[in-house]
């Protein structure tokens, strides 16, 4: 490990700024594109392969299509049964994780990671899966029939189902991130959708391959082309247009009888992946909900013992996003922590953050940065596949310590009066609606109200 | 396979030959490995004492202390621990077990001194606040309606833990019984401050990028200054044998059910928990899996199902986890994974079979070496568990050593009738 260590060392020290170390890219014929990144040191090698579409190609009445035909690629090749995959990647110790690239990506992500003695049995596997999947009928039943109860057990966990409900109250069905997959969606999909949806997706012009690791980049190379080079070009996919949230300033309460606690989130229009605003709102962000000592946290937990924890997030994804507080607290101090949740989002707005507050936060973001981000293969992969998929070039690393000293406390107050506003507001409610119904009247006197037993997430 | 496992004990060993350790005057040991790869440092605390030490009455009373470690001591106040260390750059968290309190800090390599100085604080010094203690109560109640009170999966594994111990500390949750979460006092928190926090009690790890000269120089300035006390009282408490299964039902509002089914295993020290990580490969890591196969996949009859064993100071349990399909009896996966205990016990599985957990359990924890964080948890759990950190890079010898005749002869022993403990969670109301 000693050789890995002192070439990162090298690479991310250098006069105290955050730095991508070097890598390829190279585009074949059919569009696919190959971005190896080779690290001598750790014996494994890390694949991560991405297809554009993600949440934003589900067709709105097959909500979760994308999601499960990823699930299928390892349930049987046109050369291996399901049964014959997973025996072999046991065998090799090796993992195949497929998923959406983040929770709204705009792409599959499928990373698969193998012993460096293993390169060709593992890209063996990997684009059997990928690029030769049989999609069985009766693969696809079982499939289909486990997500469907798989959705069924999201509602017996309160804060996985509330993220499902924010996403059709707050962006609406119309828009790609508010048409979450439910039962019905998901029960709609046939072989066919999914076979449609396999041959139009995962296609060259469609498909990037990230490798980083301990591998020879000359033979990885050729694998490579050989590989995912020769699979039909297709067609790229075009990104949908962002469109405009189309409500705000609403409340979905969700009745959930038994809670004991109330859970809630609070919401207003963010920003996307490339806004010039993104580095700033990272900071206020950190000081108003994005550390144990921010101002959420310090005011419903440290101060009061109202929750165990109150955060806020802001969403970075393609598509403009949203800026979220998220808590709960018990029954009966559901209005205190709302309250002062509120008192705490208007102070910020009001006053702003002092000189101090910036300092720290930047020194917090730039801390925490290497470990996060640059430590290992698998991040440095999922690194370069956000810079090649969404255009964010090199600086997206290089440039950010820099993003990060250059924001002045004039320009964070200026940003903190352009974002956080005050009116508006979404509001998200999980809990025993008998208990708080008539307080929740304050915040939004014509809520809508909706039963955790009712399939789907609050608006069909 | 060998060339498999001999790949990775070479670079393992790469990184044991450069791991120092220490032991203070007061008796905290040390434990250091540099690595300069990125400019941060994990820096982590155990202290072997956690709900194990606990009796009734102050069940929880480990976790509540753990809270109360962030609210001020002598020279860092209330809220100066994470203000300094935010600003520093650095993040922490900290967790709670039956066995160990864990505290687990993440910074820049410049604000090392600054950690040294406020853990250092914290151990000597820690300050009893009323007011803050009445707070954290509210927090660590909230935390337990969270994780458990409204989590089904969290209120059956405590209640099935209630049943399957009935004599020995695991009996009660690390989080604590409602009534004592509302009740403990200021004094309880003192006397168990004195008995848990003795620097002897605790083995301190520092990965990342630092000198092993720089960190004993710290040490030796913030940390061996601390007067070394009495450790806790030995737990006298063994768990009798089971004589008889033990079968209970939670009914809880829920969309499906949930199973768990558990079995009296050895502490990890005993040579039998290897051969049982291995047995619970078989049974349920990855697709190949006999249960996953079975249940999930050729039955629809489980959306998940794992079986795992902790590595514990005392006798624990291997617990079976299944979560039954919408519509499906659980009686029928209850039974089906008896039919495949059964088939562990009957026929000695293949060699490839027995590789194949050999290399997902290498490779598992091969992973964990992968960062500065990942690596400082090994080495301490391996220091306070087994005794020994040098345990992290020889526990493939371990493995090796797994005949398919040892998987066999541990599913007799361990995974029968009388040894069960059946808790299921029944959905109602639908």
């Amino acid at each position: 490990m000693k050789i890995l260590f002192a070439i990162l060392a090298a690479a991310s020290l250098q006069f105290g700024q955050a730095k991508l170390p070097q890598y390829t890219k190279e585009t074949r014929s059919n569009g696919a594109a190959i971005a190896m990144m080779p690290r001598s040191g750790v014996p494994l090698v890390h694949f991560r392969v991405l297809i554009k579409g993600g949440v934003e190609s589900d067709p709105p009445e097959k909500a979760g299509l994308a999601n499960v035909v990823v699930s299928l690629l390892r349930r049987g090749t046109t050369k291996r049964s399901a049964e014959q995959f997973a025996e072999e990647l046991d065998f090799l110790g090796g993992s195949f994780n497929a998923a959406f690239d983040g929770q709204l990506g705009s792409a599959t992500a499928i990373s698969s990671e193998f012993l460096s003695k293993d390169f060709d049995k593992g890209l063996d596997l990997l684009a059997d899966a990928v690029l030769h999947p049989a999609f069985t009928e009766s693969e696809v039943r079982k499939e289909v029939a486990r997500d469907v109860d798989g959705l069924k057990s999201v509602k017996d966990n309160a804060q996985a189902s509330i993220g499902m409900y924010f996403r059709s109250t707050f962006y609406g069905r119309a828009h790609p991130y508010g048409n979450p997959p439910d039962e019905k969606t998901v029960s709609s999909i046939e072989r066919k959708d999914i076979i449609d949806y396999h041959a139009k997706f995962y296609c060259g012009k469609n498909m990037l391959i990230v490798v980083t690791g301990d591998f020879d980049p000359v033979s990885a190379k050729a694998k490579l082309a050989t590989v995912f080079g020769a699979t039909p070009a297709g067609t790229a996919y075009a990104w949908r247009t962002a469109q405009a949230l189309s409500r705000k300033g609403q409340m979905l309460l969700i009745d959930k009888p038994d809670a004991t606690q109330t859970y809630f989130q609070i919401a207003q229009p963010g920003i996307d992946k490339k806004n010039p605003d993104r580095a700033t709102l990272e900071i206020i962000n950190t000081l108003f909900g994005g550390r144990f000592t921010s101002m959420l946290n310090d005011e419903l937990r440290v101060n009061s013992g109202l929750t165990y924890g109150a955060n806020s997030q802001v969403g970075q994804n393609r598509l403009p996003g949203a800026i979220a507080i998220s808590t709960y607290t018990k029954n009966d101090t559901t209005t205190q922590a709302m309250d002062m949740a509120l008192d705490v989002l208007r102070r910020l707005n009001e006053k702003g953050i002092t000189a101090e507050q910036l300092v720290s936060a930047k020194a917090y973001v730039k801390g925490l940065y290497p470990t996060q981000r640059l430590e290992t293969m698998d991040q440095l992969a999922s690194l370069i596949g956000e810079i090649e998929l969404y255009g964010l070039g090199r600086d997206e690393v290089d440039g950010y310590f820099a993003r990060i000293d250059g924001i002045t406390l004039e320009h964070a107050n200026a940003t903190i009066k352009k974002y956080y506003k005050t009116g508006d507001l979404t509001f998200v409610v999980l809990g025993a609606a008998d208990k708080i119904r008539e307080q929740m009247k304050k915040y939004d006197p014509h809520a809508t109200e909706v039963s955790i037993k009712t399939v789907g997430w609050g608006d069909r | 396979m060998r060339c498999f496992t001999a790949l990775l004990f070479i670079s393992v060993l790469a990184n044991s030959q450069n791991v120092q350790t220490a032991t203070l005057a007061n008796g905290m040991k040390v434990i250091i490995q540099e690595d300069h790869n990125i400019p941060n440092v994990a820096m982590y605390f155990f202290y072997k004492i956690g709900s194990r030490n606990e009796r009734p009455g102050i069940t929880g009373i480990s976790h509540f202390f753990e809270h109360m470690m962030f609210n001020g001591a002598k020279k860092y106040g209330p809220k100066q621990f994470d203000r300094e260390m935010e600003k520093a750059g650095g993040n922490n968290n900290a967790s709670t077990g039956e066995d160990l309190t864990t505290y687990t800090d993440w910074f820049p390599s410049s604000a090392l001194e600054l950690m040294f100085d406020m853990e250092g604080d914290r151990i000597r010094d820690l300050s009893f606040d009323p007011k803050m203690v009445q707070s954290e109560r509210g927090v660590v109640y909230s935390e337990r309606r969270t994780s458990v009170d409204n989590s089904n999966f969290g209120i059956l594994y405590e209640q099935m833990h209630a049943a399957a111990f009935i004599a020995h500390p695991y009996h009660w949750p690390v989080i604590g019984w409602p009534s004592d979460i509302e009740a403990w006092t200021q004094e309880d928190l003192k006397d168990y401050f004195a008995i848990g926090y003795a620097p002897n009690n605790c083995t301190m790890v520092v990965v990342g990028d630092v000198t092993v000269a720089r960190v004993m120089e710290l040490a030796k300035k913030y940390i061996e200054p601390i007067p070394r006390h009495d450790p806790p009282p030995p737990v006298r408490t063994k768990e009798p044998e089971q004589l008889g299964e033990r079968r209970l039902v939670v009914k809880k509002a829920a969309q499906l059910p949930i199973q768990m089914i558990a079995y009296h295993v050895p502490e990890a020290k005993n040579p039998d928990a290897v051969v049982l990580d291995l047995a619970a490969m078989i049974l349920s890591t990855g697709q190949s899996s006999r249960l996953y196969k079975r249940m999930v996949d050729e039955e629809p009859l489980a959306l998940s199902v794992n079986g795992r064993a902790g590595d514990a100071l005392d006798p624990t349990l291997m617990i079976f986890t299944i979560q039954p399909r919408n519509g499906v009896d659980p009686a029928r996966t209850e039974k089906v994974l008896y039919e495949e205990l059964e088939r562990l016990q009957s026929t000695e599985i293949s060699a490839r079979e027995l590789q194949k957990a050999k290399n997902q359990l290498l490779t598992q924890h091969y992973r964990q070496l992968k960062t500065i964080a990942g690596r400082a948890q090994l080495l301490g759990h391996y220091d306070v568990i087994f005794g020994d950190y040098t345990k992290a890079f020889t526990i493939d010898k371990d493995f090796e050593a797994v005949t398919a005749a040892d998987i066999q002869r541990v599913a007799k022993k361990y995974f029968t009738e009388k040894n069960r403990t059946v808790a299921t969670l029944i959905p109602e109301g639908k």
